[in-house]
């Protein structure tokens, strides 16, 4: 092919949805530890009015992260193993490369309105999901954007058979356009009455049905926002960096059907004990458990994958994330079923228990996964050597410690919650009243809040490190193969 | 077969959408009609309340608080009665919410007053030592929504045939009709409230988020 | 149509379609493991695409080129 000899990758649009992942990050995070010491000192809400509060910062917190941090981020790894698997340049089509960089504006314009909304205020109340219709359009025709993206980019390969990245790319946008399409179904109210803020809407389900298609939305967001990307990256990133191919390819498109099947009869394990039919409820107990199956195939198929290269986990900061990004995804995944089990979730719903399982999936999975994403691409995207492997080591432990205190603070928090809630004294009268739930959390919510501000100082000192990569770094004369080139 | 799926995107595409709409088309659709049934009794939220659970709604209160009874002793010790589907007919969106950092409000019209809820969102710790919960002071300055809560109550009666304006049902009739309803219904409220700006705003025709939402968080049994 | 007629084609249809994708499920785990002896794909092979994937390597499995004539589809 000689066409191809005079051409390279173009990374634009990964580039700058690289800088839009790290920026929505520290946003994100920011917000996380100030709602996480509003809960341990709740004289911290009254600092900016009302757009200070808990209530309206907790919308903004959960969004930024998933719709900010990690999407961008989606995004971000996607123009860059898109090309890459498909062996095809962006610089081969001006189409895909006008409309990824459209794709970038609009994105950072609807960002822009989600924070704005978010903050006076404008919110529909589902979680995940509290966007009005306006701003759900934009997020369609994003959405829209990206799949052209990816179905053009696909249609001018030169690689016959898609990787297995791709496959779950192709997952990633299909779960989530027809999740969104069908969770924020609602009429907007000025059309019909004339009356009223014009960007008002009413949902078109009511109570237990919108219930229930609220969580499974809410729990399959998780699903194709917090796994399926993440398994993509992992998938490219982990052969990648190791120079060794997946252990085996054949478990990674099994569990690709098991997981794609599976993971959507799982919402209503949100649901359990509420007014939603025992049938729903006892199917999707059943299916959170079936769900360790394909989950830990693909993190056992990616554990496997280093079989006979442990060394490279001592030398190399980027496995080391990474190998413990699916380690952490082994354990998230297997204590979600454990809650989903009706007598277990019976004490553990409404407590830290459940904010605490969350966050070991997006701490320790799912941010580490992203930020072993960008070290690996800055060195190729950027030609330049990784600024300092000691500010990696660094960064890696301030931020297993902050997930360790994260976790374990809210597991005794929650346990201790549902507890107190059940305990009744010797004549079966309730115990405790709620507010002696509450004070006791205290302590709790304090160890809470120092996990997360450890996780955000070592987030920082990513970005510092990737600032100098692409400001300080060694220029690098060829890409590099496997092995991520880093100074000292 | 299989292999020719892996190279042809468009069906492999087709493939996935299929196996993943497949759970929801099975848990979702059965019940539908079913559960959207109102329980006797029930009633849609008149204007004032609407506008109060929107307030609810922007500082998202059920960010904390849920509003779902499990069926446990301790619960229904607690709250009250436990939920029952068709208790939700007419709440769209449902409010379940998914943490208790405060407690369940699903009948909290039942054992709070006006009065209680002044002093509460004024201050938490005045009446609940040890509340972590902020203070809301800006509803007691922020004017409750009656116009776009109105467009809602008429939006839900005429795509959603919620029976307003039935017999023994609440009565929305038209804005102005509705707004002088609203404030009859706010009436008793701000009388049994101490804040002189909320007064002194209802003297002129005016009615705050704090009103409002004291009388959803009333209506709540 | 009756409440308990549509119940039971829908646990039928529930049945029917349950049964269905576990027979695939089963018969492609059966093709991915066999399909390297019977002298069909070896899957293992594509774990090379994430290695090798620079634009010089040579792909696993080729479309050929037709550069111009895609670089005309994707310009319209």
């Amino acid at each position: 092919m000689q066409s191809s000899n005079m051409i390279n990758y173009d990374y634009s649009v990964a580039k700058l949805f690289a800088f839009a992942t790290i920026i929505l990050g520290i946003v994100g995070m920011l917000i996380g530890v100030i709602i996480a010491f509003q809960m341990a000192y709740p004289e911290l809400n009254n600092l900016a009015g009302e757009y200070g509060t808990f209530g309206r910062l907790r919308p903004l917190h959960t969004d930024t992260v998933i719709f900010g941090f990690l999407v961008s981020g989606i995004f971000s790894t996607w123009y860059y193993i898109g090309q890459r698997v498909l062996k095809v340049s962006m610089a081969e089509s001006p189409f895909l490369m006008a409309l990824g960089k459209i794709h970038f504006v609009l994105y950072l314009l609807v960002v822009v309105a989600v924070v704005g909304s978010l903050l006076l205020g404008i919110t529909s109340s589902k979680e995940y999901a509290e966007f009005e219709w306006p701003i759900d359009i934009g997020i369609v025709v994003i959405w829209v954007m990206w799949g052209m993206s990816i179905f053009g980019l696909i249609g001018i390969r030169r690689e016959k058979t898609l990787y297995i990245s791709v496959w779950y790319y192709i997952a990633t946008f299909l779960g989530v356009a027809m999740l969104y399409l069908f969770n924020n179904m609602a009429i907007p109210t000025y059309f019909v009455s004339g009356l009223g803020d014009w960007w008002h809407s009413v949902s078109m389900y009511a109570g237990t049905n919108d219930a229930m298609v609220q969580w499974w939305y809410g729990h399959n967001a998780v699903a194709f926002v917090f796994t399926v990307p993440i398994i993509a990256m992992i998938y490219y990133f982990l052969p990648k960096e190791s120079g060794q191919p997946i252990f085996s390819y054949k478990l990674s498109l099994l569990s690709f059907w098991g997981l794609m099947f599976v993971y959507l009869w799982a919402g209503g394990h949100h649901l359990l004990y509420s007014t939603v039919p025992d049938w729903v409820q006892t199917m999707a107990s059943i299916f959170s458990i079936v769900l360790i199956l394909p989950s830990w195939g693909s993190a056992i198929n990616m554990l496997l994958t280093m079989k006979g290269e442990w060394q490279q986990l001592k030398d190399n900061p980027l496995i080391k994330f990474m190998i413990m990004a699916s380690t952490f995804y082994m354990f998230s995944t297997l204590e979600g079923p454990i809650q989903a089990i009706k007598s277990v979730n019976a004490l553990a719903h409404f407590t830290d228990w459940i904010p605490g399982h969350v966050h070991d999936g997006t701490l320790g999975w799912v941010g580490f996964m992203i930020i072993a994403a960008l070290l690996h691409m800055a060195p190729r995207m950027f030609k330049r050597e990784l600024y300092s492997k000691k500010l990696m080591e660094a960064q890696f432990w301030i931020q297993t410690t902050g997930i360790v205190l994260y976790f374990s603070s809210m597991w005794i928090a929650g346990i201790t919650q549902g507890m107190m809630w059940r305990a009744t004294d010797q004549y079966g009268n309730l115990a405790y009243s709620f507010i002696d739930t509450v004070t006791v959390l205290h302590p709790y919510y304090t160890i809470r809040g120092i996990g997360g501000l450890l996780y955000l100082i070592g987030f920082i000192v990513f970005t510092y490190n990737f600032y100098k990569t692409i400001t300080a770094g060694r220029e690098l004369e060829e890409e590099p193969q496997s092995t991520s080139p880093m100074a000292a | 077969m299989f292999h020719w799926l892996e190279k042809n995107p468009f069906f492999f595409a087709v493939a996935v959408f299929v196996v993943i709409a497949y759970a929801g088309i099975v848990t979702i659709l059965p019940d539908f009609m079913n559960s959207a049934r109102p329980v006797v009794g029930t009633k849609p939220y008149t204007v004032l309340q609407l506008a109060g659970r929107h307030a609810y709604i922007k500082d998202s209160c059920n960010a904390c608080h849920s509003q779902l009874i499990r069926p446990f002793k301790s619960e229904t010790d607690r709250y009250g009665m436990y939920s029952l589907s068709g208790e939700y007919a007419y709440d769209r969106p449902f409010l379940w919410g998914s943490k208790r950092t405060g407690p369940d409000l699903m009948r909290v019209g039942n054992y709070r007053t006006t009065d209680w809820h002044e002093n509460h969102m004024l201050d938490p710790i005045s009446v609940v030592p040890g509340s972590i919960m902020p203070k809301y002071t800006h509803m007691f300055s922020n004017p409750a929504n009656i116009e776009t809560a109105y467009a809602e109550a008429f939006t839900i009666k005429k795509v959603f045939n919620v029976p307003y304006d039935k017999a023994d049902m609440p009565k929305l009739g038209t804005y102005e009709e509705a707004t002088k309803m609203a404030l009859a219904e706010a009436k008793p409220i701000v009388e049994d409230m101490k804040s002189p700006e909320v007064k002194a705003a209802f003297a002129r025709g005016e009615i705050k988020e704090i009103v409002a939402i004291i009388a959803y968080l009333n209506s709540l049994k | 149509m009756e409440i308990e007629t549509i119940r039971e084609l829908q646990a039928y249809g529930y049945t029917f379609a349950s049964v269905f994708l576990a027979v695939i499920f089963y018969a492609y785990i059966y093709h991915l493991y066999t399909s390297k002896k019977k002298g069909g794909k070896d899957y293992e092979k594509y774990a090379n695409m994430a290695l090798n994937d620079s634009l010089e390597d040579t792909p696993v499995e080729k479309i050929e080129p037709l550069d111009e004539e895609k670089q005309n589809r994707s310009n319209k």
